[in-house]
């Protein structure tokens, strides 16, 4: 022994087990934090992973600029790439087409793909000559084209392109679901294309500058920068908001709305970091009262019994750290593995055991500095602890016996309440440390009404591919229905007969109506949107329908509507009404459902307008090749997956941070509970045999333990409540209402949701000391006193 | 030389109806090497009065003054320190550090005046104490006699100019009380020390050089040991 300091490594090995809960207690803090920071890393790291795939890895876009002016800003040192990026034919409108399909043509240069837009090239590389193009890889499929194989794009006015293929990119959402091609020139082959603008600037070629900049340089300044040097106005430039945002480069107000909130959730989450630990040394200390004094009457200045304190708890940082972000660790591993499993086209480029050094820096940090500033409370306590109390002996106070005799309820139940209020630091910090576990879970609760505001989940009925008749009739062969459905590839399919602006007769009015047939998966999802009637009947019976929703319509249901197809006329009894359906019609225009024998009958049409397939897992892009060919050519083949993996990708992504942080905090304060309300019993367990001893029976002594334990609970979540809500309002106005214009309301799940798991977390906390308490040996634990 | 000078010390706790005055213009002397007995019924002052002294207490009004220095004119973090160097402590309830061994709780207090302990010094005391095969042992392993002892070597060690034992014999049987008091003489002359002794027990004050009566709050020297007195 060398030093006074000593005597805590020494104390610490006699009393492990004493102080393996205050460990705990800084595991779950530093745990908290390290998955918190963490999972939000990972989570910003797939959603600009998600960027890069959707909208690429620039940062901003200029109009209006110069040649000359481009290169000006493709010299700034914080430039790490740029290029000019134009587009023709994009709605299919200009009259560019390949074998009788859409070609939407682009023009950039090499950087755009290369570095902008990373991973997108399947094969062979960008044009290097004006008259070589890089083609979407559906074309490769459907065409059966190669690298080197010549290709001709038919222009407007019978001109004809003739290009040689040096590379396959990856479809875009827009060309798959459209069943559309895309090529990619040079800039200086696209402007070409433009054969009536003479030596034009890059305005004439409907091209925007796009600069991509160095992420450690101040994009926000430099965007600002670039606008004031070429007098740009704000109409002339865009950002990539949704990428700035994610890198903390945003200026955009909303954005701005969202840092703000997160910087609220980060300072709770500190908070409660700090609360629990201080909670958990300062029982520590409480138990050690005598000790302090005697040290203090030996000589230990103050400071030295503070430093006494500190050195513990940073020795309980030393195995708690570690054990913490290590904990933290493997549950975003996780959770990015679930990530992985569940969205591999985005997400699988996520490390398998990624580190997230935010996490781990931010858990050393908060963990280390929350333990010292943590440790300081306790320490003063300890430090202030008058060398008296050694000598005179007075650590088991009695006193709230003398108060609760005096109350309505009874003994055991008073002397609880007693005990919970009358350590005023301890009341306070016990109270804190539940109502923050409240106070975060229902601040984090607005980010789940962040996410469904923000995103669209899909809907069971959303298909991945729609084979779509060209003219919108009803001209898709049934027995194509039957093939599809034989494809092991496909897991649902089902098909829709349409007929559109059918003149019908209702209530003496003549109007227009869209007559559309449903198949039993479609009656089945259609169950959940009835208003009135049944669904049963419109799938069995026949001439039957359901009329859809819509303020203006006099169709109710009970009428019969008489419908004018070709030179026939038939009726149909509307037997029912449904809220929506899955797509629009034009205005003024009704829409009735009927069964697809009911539409034969009416219309004499056998085939199908449309047919939706819904695809197995694990299906490969050769897979959806073979269902291409199958369809045929004379169809619209369109391929929703890619937007469908947009949809899932971010509502995943989110949605299993969002649901993770959820699960960590409510976790937390259970573990919270059950460990504070363990060490509050084992601070009193000597007071505990006192009262054993002078005749409380062990019933009453749990009781005593419940009522204590329950009167943190009920005053914690009073404030906890009050907060949470406080601050629940605040955060949904700044993520919620200030973008979307929804009112705040009282989020009653979520309350009873945290106050249910506080309850039951003190039921379960009471269970362990109830345990000690009757395997009390009273002479034992009273022989020291 | 003059040890402790105890001048016109009063203690008052409460107020109002409440107020108690524990101690009534307390005025002594010790010498270097004296050895007093503090007696007195329960609740009679005498801890009030050993605390004051030990400035774990400090006094409504009055000065203590230890070889020469006014306790109560130093600031808290100058007194603990005076204290450490000056005045080592005695309890009834040993009050060792469960974990350290007889040999390191000894040697603590000099650790936390931030000083290196002298090994010769402590087997010195080791030596006195008869506690020299006990050294490695915890206090939990030794009889109360011993554990007193070692608590003894505690107050020792630092080599204070006073010594204050609160009842140091309350938790021993007689031939251990005995055994305690006649160490504490021992040390008294060997180092010339001054002790300043709380005790209830008429027959540990044969060894002391004086004996001084609280009665409430009321300081009488009894002087000498004069053991037929107090019986």
């Amino acid at each position: 022994m060398k030093s006074y300091l000593d005597l805590v490594s020494v104390s610490a090995k006699v009393h492990k087990r004493q102080n393996q809960m205050s460990v705990f207690c800084i595991v779950l803090a530093v745990f908290l934090v390290a998955v918190i920071f963490g999972m939000a890393d990972m989570a910003i790291r797939s959603q600009i992973m998600q960027v890069y795939m959707e909208e690429g890895s620039w940062h901003a876009a200029f109009k209006g600029l110069s040649d000359e002016e481009a290169r000006m800003i493709s010299a700034r040192p914080e430039v790490t790439a740029s290029s000019w990026y134009g587009v023709l034919n994009y709605n299919g409108d200009q009259g560019y087409t390949l074998e009788g399909k859409n070609v939407v043509i682009c023009g950039s240069e090499e950087s755009w793909i290369t570095k902008m837009h990373i991973g997108i090239i399947a094969e062979g590389a960008f044009p290097q000559k004006d008259n070589e193009v890089m083609i979407t890889k559906n074309a490769k499929t459907m065409l059966g084209l190669d690298l080197g194989d010549p290709v001709t794009v038919d222009g407007p006015a019978g001109a004809r392109l003739q290009f040689i293929i040096s590379g396959f990119s990856e479809g875009s959402g827009k060309t798959m679901e459209e069943d559309s091609y895309g090529i990619f020139l040079t800039t200086g082959e696209f402007r070409s294309l433009y054969s009536t603008v003479i030596n034009g600037e890059a305005a004439d070629y409907n091209s925007l500058y796009y600069v991509q900049f160095s992420r450690h340089s101040n994009i926000k300044r430099v965007i600002s920068d670039i606008k004031t040097q070429f007098g740009l106005s704000d109409q002339l430039s865009s950002e990539n908001t949704k990428l700035l945002g994610l890198l903390g480069q945003s200026g955009n107000s909303f954005m701005i709305q969202i840092y703000g909130s997160a910087a609220v959730l980060f300072l709770l989450v500190l908070l409660a970091g700090i609360m629990m630990i201080a909670s958990s040394l300062n029982s520590n200390v409480a138990q050690r009262t005598q000790f302090f004094g005697m040290i203090r009457c030996i000589g230990a200045t103050p400071k030295q019994v503070m430093r006494i304190v500190q050195r513990e708890a940073l020795g309980w940082c030393r195995i708690a750290i570690p054990l913490g972000i290590s904990m933290g660790i493997v549950v975003i591993w996780i959770l990015c593995a679930m990530l992985r499993y569940l969205s591999p086209k985005y997400f699988g480029g996520m490390a398998v055991f990624g580190i997230s050094l935010p996490a781990i820096l931010s858990g050393i940090c908060v963990g280390i500095m929350t333990v010292f500033f943590a440790a300081r409370s306790p320490a003063k306590r300890a430090a202030a602890v008058s060398p008296l109390a050694a000598v005179s002996g007075t650590r088991n106070n009695l006193s709230p016996v003398h108060k609760a005799v005096r109350t309505p309820f009874k003994i055991e139940t008073s002397l609880g309440i007693h005990h919970a209020v009358s350590g005023k630091k301890n009341f306070l910090l016990m109270t804190g440390s539940f109502s923050l576990s409240i106070i975060l879970f229902l601040s984090f609760s607005v980010t789940v009404d962040f996410m469904h505001h923000s995103l669209r989940p899909l809907k069971p009925w959303t298909p991945d591919i729609s084979i779509v008749s060209q003219d919108n009739s009803c001209s898709i062969n049934s027995v194509l229905l039957d093939e599809v459905r034989r494809n092991p590839a496909v897991k649902r399919a089902y098909g829709r007969m349409f007929a559109y602006d059918v003149p019908a007769l209702i209530n003496g009015e003549v109007r227009k109506v869209d007559l559309i047939s449903y198949e039993e998966n479609q009656f089945h999802w259609a169950e959940d949107f009835l208003l009135r009637g049944s669904v049963d009947e419109v799938q069995q019976g026949e001439n039957s329908g359901l009329i859809v929703f819509d303020r203006q319509d006099i169709v109710k249901v009970g009428d019969i509507v008489t419908l004018q197809t070709g030179n026939k006329s038939a009726t149909i009894n509307i037997t029912g009404s449904l809220s929506s359906v899955p797509f629009n019609t034009a205005p003024g225009v009704g829409t009735i459902i009927c069964s697809e024998n009911t539409f034969r009958q009416l219309t004499g049409q056998t085939d199908y307008t449309i047919i939706d397939l819904q695809l197995s897992k694990n299906v490969s892009d050769s897979d959806v090749d073979e269902i291409h060919r199958l369809a045929g050519t004379g169809v619209t083949f369109s391929d929703k997956r890619s937007g469908n993996r947009s949809v899932i990708g971010s509502f995943y992504s989110f949605g299993i941070f969002i649901y993770g942080f959820m699960t960590v905090i409510a976790l937390i304060t259970i573990f919270n509970i059950v460990n504070s309300t363990a060490m509050s019993v084992s601070a009193r367990m000597k007071q505990y045999g006192v009262f054993r001893a002078i005749g409380l029976t062990n019933r009453q002594l749990i009781k005593m333990i419940t009522a204590e334990a329950f009167t943190y609970a009920i005053i914690g979540s009073i404030f906890g409540v009050a907060i949470g809500l406080l601050l629940n309002r605040y955060l949904y106005a700044s993520m919620v209402t200030f973008h979307w214009g929804e009112q705040w309301k009282l989020p009653f799940t979520e309350m009873t949701v945290i106050v249910a798991i506080v309850i039951l977390s003190v039921i379960l906390a009471v269970q362990g000391p109830a345990k000690r308490i009757r395997n009390m040996s009273v002479v034992d634990t009273i022989s020291n006193l | 030389m003059e040890i402790l000078n105890v001048h016109h010390l009063s203690k008052i706790y409460g107020k109002g109806e409440n107020q108690v005055n524990a101690l009534k213009d307390v005025s002594f002397t010790l010498e270097q090497g004296e050895f007093a007995a503090v007696v007195g019924e329960s609740g009679s002052g005498k801890s009030t009065l050993l605390n004051c002294i030990g400035a774990l207490d400090s006094p409504t009004s009055g000065h203590i003054c230890i070889a020469g220095k006014d306790l109560f004119s130093m600031k808290e973090e100058q007194r603990t320190i005076f204290r450490r160097r000056n005045i080592g402590f005695v309890f009834q309830s040993f009050q060792l550090i469960a974990e350290l061994s007889v040999e390191e709780n000894i040697m603590f207090p000099i650790l936390l005046d931030y000083r290196k302990p002298d090994p010769t010094a402590v087997d010195e005391i080791l030596e006195v104490l008869g506690l020299k095969d006990r050294r490695h042992h915890l206090p939990n392993q030794l009889s109360g006699g011993q554990q007193q002892r070692a608590a003894i070597g505690r107050a020792l060690i630092t080599r204070p100019k006073l010594i204050l034992a609160d009842e140091p014999t309350g938790n021993l049987d007689s031939k251990n009380s005995q055994d305690v008091v006649d160490l504490l003489v021992r040390a008294s002359r060997h180092y010339r020390q001054t002790i300043l002794m709380i005790t209830h027990n008429n027959n540990l004050t044969v060894s002391a050089d004086r004996v001084l009566r609280v009665s409430d709050g009321i300081l009488t020297d009894w002087g000498g040991n004069e053991n037929e007195k107090l019986s």
